[in-house]
């Protein structure tokens, strides 16, 4: 029995040794998504597919430049070396390439794989489009109508207005090596295979477990040239999952810790990184049918969520309250009327001005959610608290939770599909990295589905006027001038319910070392070192 | 026997043909319009066409049921909305995981289930007997899927000794035994509830049997009343083992998602989030054609060992 | 991952009158404390659903942010609160009814449909027994776990669905055991002697289904209500369930998962409560079938 016993104890030890053993160099994330994003270019899974497959695999003609944390993350050269909008065609963009560098199969980078990639987001006949990546990107890049080779290393591209938000597009548009799709041609076998000119090549591709990318020493920047060997992703979408990840050592660097962790994991030695960054957590509502057309009900809504008891109780300070699109602060806020405070009994005023009244006519709404993923954070506590405080002032919204690709999926189709049609809000969270982003995509009554995601849909001819001025403003502070009028009229007619803005945390184990967080939804994994 | 065996697995079939229709019906179950339940919201028109032409979505129900049968016979069980790649290819590489758990978990139950058991019946009444017979109640009414959060709380995160999530792919074989340790524990204990149940009363049964009283009493040798009640109970334990592997392919569901192992559990959780329908529907019929086998071989078998139940 | 139940074939049917025998079960009942115990805390739990209105000291649903996650023993809240400040105590005994009524219906609902349709195939027999009981065995090619999650997968979360879905699993189960039990009573040599001179068939057999039928089954369905009682909660537990802000077990588990490094008790206490009443329910279940000598 005794020697049973001792035997039994020297496995166990022996099964717990062994991890150490491994991990030299090698960072190890746990994702929110719940899926690898995808790899075969325009990838999935929202901005987190960006950061951690688009971005890393993958580069733009215009980068981010995320070195630095203190200023936010603004446009350098990436793929292109310098771009220029015509001065007797303001339609047309010259873009530089830069010189000698390759994708991960050796073939070289030039202005053929510009426009094959271009052509694999928007030529729908063309035999290399790809109609999931086209998905995911392409109303990103609304306003861009083509693009042709002037020489090798030059393209022109064609937009269908004069606008000044095109590098804010472009930046969106991964480059995909034309080589590699000849040798597979189908999406499906090149995304298992890819291949571009980023800092990391993939080595393995585990559908729904892992992905595993390798250091490209070819990579053209030597100042940017990975520090360490391999980069491992796991999707967990389950925030206790990644904490016991992290905490059990399989991973190095989880997304978004469960905020009640934060103090234990700040004791244990973990390193939580946070910044502000240019992200709202909204709930975008449907203003083409009751309740949500009616502006009373929706400022009363804005007035009945308690943000700051999300922030400070739920969240243990992970984010900041908002009133608006933009956070107080940013060039773009202005002055609104409306600061919507937690005011229950205001939003009870409201209700019953616009006629409603908790016990015999409530407000009901079916909202959309999702149960994890890129820039929403915690949504189910979230929402089931945003759900007590609409309650409480006699909002009955009724939550369905469904997973984070499912509903971009579904909000990229708009309200008007079957599955949709009983809806009333979706729960996603956004980017105001640049104007297009932030609001033209939005409050533009020409950028409803399908051309962009203005799903609501939002139709204001003052804010189309002020959209299109901004759209067609080269200087930056005129620019920011025009957008915070903007900004003033969106918070007034409160087409959304803002609830917080996300200081993106992340808890990194002491290993982790050499990263900045920058204020961007995007990270530089190149600098950082794992010991 | 034969004959018993030949109309066994005749049974099989229409049982299977049952399943079938019930996995088909699936798409036509789930809300909204079938074609959107099977194919990713950005298809072309000419994806669609294709689509409606392969599942024969413009024709009769039975039609299509029979269309569809035809592609599965032939090992087509459609393409995830998700990944996009074969739903086959998907449910083969989890169900290796699934398997491996349901098997471990089994044999670490019967192994455990066995012992607890036999020692109950021998000491009946007794102390003994009586923390069996707790542990095997415990076994069957603890939540499973709790005690996993449980065992992950003490095992990865306070003594940091076993891993919490995930199995290890690429590590070798020791990284993917120190992963399924936990999962295999926390599957376990129902059947461990069951079998030491099983195994106690059917050793109770041979026990109280006349002959074997009269062995005792006569003061035959204790190890050779072990042995024959082992071998008297043996085909009842074969038979419990049997369907608990069964049960513990389909019921990891909730432990695999615990501790997000990839196997046919996970990939089903995943596939009803993702509304990744031909997923769903893939791994429910191969669990279900798996289950009715195993149920198949361990009647077959157990035929084969007592061949009076042939005849009941 | 169900108790298995070897149907009573060669047990010996009681011919005896039912008062007696009922008797019988009730003194051998009586002697027997871990059942009684079973008993008793079950008649607690339920009490407590039942009169949660008025025991829980607070509204399950309100609670503030403000004192979330407060341990157990804090002023004003026994067991604590949960992430969103909802008191513990209060949550729990609403969300005992939730679970119970999720756990008990569908074994009622089979009890009720099972009944019928095993009675019913098991006398009649031919054609109507084939196409009853193959049927049956068709819902038996799939594990429970898996059925249940499936088709609650396919029909979308929600307390209905659940329903709709554990039933789905729980009666064909039932059919099996009444269709099994009433072949046996039905071959009984007096009653078929009754048949032949074609007088009284029909009081026999209501005693015998009553003493040899009905027994079995409640049995068997009181070993299910625990197994119904957790795969209720594991669905909510994976969200298919009850949908938030009910209070149900599973679902508290669920929420309260990411707060188990911050207290690890209450975040434990839905599934302790789980753990109780399942156990209570196999515990009584495990001595009525002793009481009523049904071998399972």
């Amino acid at each position: 029995m005794k020697r049973v016993v001792t035997l039994l104890l020297a496995l166990v030890l022996s099964l717990s040794l062994t991890g150490l053993a491994c991990a030299q160099g090698t960072l190890r994330i746990g994702m929110t998504a719940s899926d690898i994003p995808y790899t075969g270019g325009q990838t999935d899974n929202g901005f987190e597919g960006f950061r951690f497959v688009g971005y890393q695999i993958y580069e733009p003609l215009i980068a981010w430049d995320l070195t630095r944390g203190d200023r936010l993350a603004p446009l350098v050269p990436g793929l292109a070396e310098s771009w220029e909008v015509r001065k007797d065609q303001p339609t047309k963009w010259v873009f530089k390439l830069r010189k000698g560098v390759t994708f991960h199969d050796g073939s070289p980078f030039n202005a053929d794989a510009v426009v094959f990639s271009y052509e694999s987001i928007k030529k729908k006949d063309a035999p290399h489009f790809d109609p999931y990546g086209s998905g995911q990107v392409s109303f990103r890049l609304a306003s861009l109508t083509g693009v042709h080779k002037i020489d090798d290393y030059t393209v022109e591209f064609e937009t269908n207005k004069p606008t000044s938000f095109v590098p804010y597009q472009v930046c969106y548009m991964l480059i995909v090596s034309p080589a590699q799709w000849q040798k597979v041609k189908d999406w499906r076998k090149f995304a298992e295979q890819p291949s571009g000119t980023g800092p990391y090549k993939v080595t393995r591709f585990v559908p729904r477990e892992r992905l595993e990318l390798e250091a490209n020493k070819q990579y053209w920047d030597s100042k940017r040239r990975p520090k360490m060997d391999k980069l491992v992703l796991l999707p967990m979408p389950e925030p206790t999952t990644r904490l016991a990840a992290l905490r059990s050592g399989q991973v190095d660097w989880i997304e978004v810790p469960p905020p009640d962790s934060i103090p234990q994991l700040k004791g244990a030695g973990f390193q939580i990184s946070m910044n502000s960054y240019p992200h709202n957590w909204t709930h975008t509502l449907r203003l083409d049918k009751e309740p949500w057309s009616n502006k009373l009900v929706r400022k009363a809504a804005n007035y009945a969520v308690d943000r700051v008891g999300i922030c400070k109780s739920l969240l243990n300070d992970t984010c900041i309250p908002a009133t608006g699109v933009v956070y107080k602060g940013h060039p773009w806020f202005g002055k609104p009327k409306e600061i919507y405070e937690y005011n229950p009994e205001k939003a009870k005023a409201l209700l019953k001005q616009a006629g409603f009244d908790a016990s015999k006519h409530p407000v009901k709404a079916v909202h959309l959610i999702s149960t994890s993923g890129s820039g929403q954070m915690l949504p189910l506590a979230m929402n089931e608290l945003i759900q007590k405080n609409l309650k409480d002032v006699g909002i009955d919204v009724d939550l369905q939770p469904v997973e984070w690709n499912t509903l971009l999926t579904r909000w990229r189709a708009g309200f008007k599909t079957a599955d949709n049609e009983g809806l009333n809000a979706w729960n996603i969270s956004w980017n105001f990295l640049e104007p297009w982003s932030g609001f033209g995509r939005f409050f533009h009554s020409k950028a409803v589905v399908p051309v962009a995601v203005n799903t609501m849909p939002y139709i204001n001819p003052e804010a189309d006027k002020l959209i299109d001025e901004a759209e067609r403003t080269f200087d930056v502070p005129k620019q920011n001038e025009i957008l915070a009028r903007l900004h003033e009229l969106v918070v007034d007619d409160a087409p959304w319910i803002f609830v917080v803005h996300d200081q993106n945390p992340r808890a990194l184990s002491p290993k982790v070392k050499g990263f900045v967080q920058p204020q961007s939804w995007f990270v530089d994994l190149t600098a950082v070192t794992v010991r | 026997m034969w004959t018993y065996a030949g109309r066994r697995l005749l049974l099989a079939i229409p049982t299977l043909l049952g399943a079938s229709i019930i996995v088909f019906a699936m798409v036509h179950l789930a809300p909204g319009d079938p074609i959107a339940a099977v194919m990713p919201a950005e298809s072309s028109q000419a994806e669609i066409e294709a689509t409606k032409k392969a599942y024969g979505f413009d024709k009769p129900l039975a039609v299509q049921y029979l269309v569809w049968l035809g592609r599965v016979a032939q090992g087509d069980l459609g393409r995830s909305i998700a990944t996009r790649r074969a739903v086959i290819l998907d449910v083969r590489d989890s169900l290796a995981n699934s398997l491996v758990l349901a098997l471990s978990s089994s044999l670490l139950a019967f192994g455990i289930g066995t012992a607890l058991g036999l020692l109950a019946a021998f000491r009946q009444g007794r102390w003994l007997d009586k923390a069996a017979s707790a542990i095997a109640v415990i076994g069957v009414s603890v939540p499973h899927y709790w005690a996993g959060i449980i065992l992950i709380i003490v095992f990865s995160v306070w003594l940091n000794w076993l891993p919490a999530m995930g199995a290890a792919d690429g590590g070798g074989p020791l990284a993917y035994l120190r992963h399924m340790t936990l999962p295999t524990v926390a599957l376990a204990l129902i059947p461990l509830g069951v079998i030491t149940r099983v195994v106690r009363s059917a050793a109770l049964d041979v026990l109280n049997q006349e002959f074997v009283l009269a062995l005792r009493a006569k003061g035959l040798a204790a190890r050779r009343v072990f042995t024959h009640v082992v071998k008297n109970s043996a085909p009842q334990i074969f038979t419990v083992l049997g369907l608990q592997f069964g049960f513990q392919l389909g019921g990891s569901v909730l432990v695999e998602a615990v501790f997000s192992w990839p196997g046919t559990g996970y990939l089903l959780n995943l596939a009803i989030f993702q509304r990744d329908i031909p997923v769903l529907q893939g791994v429910i019929l191969v669990l279900a054609t798996f289950f009715v086998l195993l149920n198949l071989a361990v009647d077959l078998l157990q035929t084969l060992v007592d061949p009076r139940i042939a005849r009941h | 991952m169900a108790v298995v139940t070897a149907l009573p074939h060669d047990a010996e049917p009681i011919a005896h009158a039912p008062m007696s025998y009922w008797r019988a079960v009730g003194w051998r009942l009586a002697r027997d404390p871990a059942t009684l115990v079973a008993g008793a805390v079950l008649v607690c739990i339920v009490l407590a659903a039942l009169l949660a209105p008025w025991l829980a000291p607070y509204d399950p649903s309100a609670g503030s942010i403000r004192l979330r996650l407060a341990p157990v023993g804090a002023p004003g809240h026994v067991l604590g609160t949960d992430e969103q400040g909802r008191d513990m105590l209060s949550r729990l005994l609403w969300g005992g009814r939730m679970t119970l009524v999720a756990g008990l219906t569908p074994v009622l609902v089979a009890l009720a449909l099972g009944t019928v349709l095993g009675v019913l195939a098991g006398y009649v027999g031919g054609l109507t027994n084939t196409l009853v009981m193959r049927t049956m065995d068709v819902f038996y090619a799939f594990p429970a776990v898996l059925l249940a999650i499936a088709i609650s997968g396919a029909l979308g979360p929600g307390l209905p669905n659940t329903l709709l879905s554990l039933s789905i699993v729980f009666v064909p189960r039932v059919v099996r055991v009444a269709e099994s039990a009433t072949v046996q009573v039905k071959g009984l040599e007096y009653i078929a002697a009754a048949r032949a001179s074609g007088s009284g068939v029909l009081p026999i057999m209501r005693h015998h289904l009553l003493a040899n039928v009905l027994g079995p089954i409640l049995v068997f369905a009181s070993t299910q209500v625990s197994l119904c009682i957790i795969l209720a909660a594991g669905l909510s537990f994976l969200g298919l369930g009850v949908t938030p802000p009910a209070a149900e077990w599973g679902l508290m588990l669920n929420t309260l998962r990411q707060s188990i490094y911050v207290n690890a008790i209450v975040p434990a206490l839905p599934g302790v409560a789980i753990f109780v009443t399942s156990m209570a329910f196999n515990l009584l279940s495990d001595g009525l079938r002793d009481a009523m000598e049904i071998r399972a």
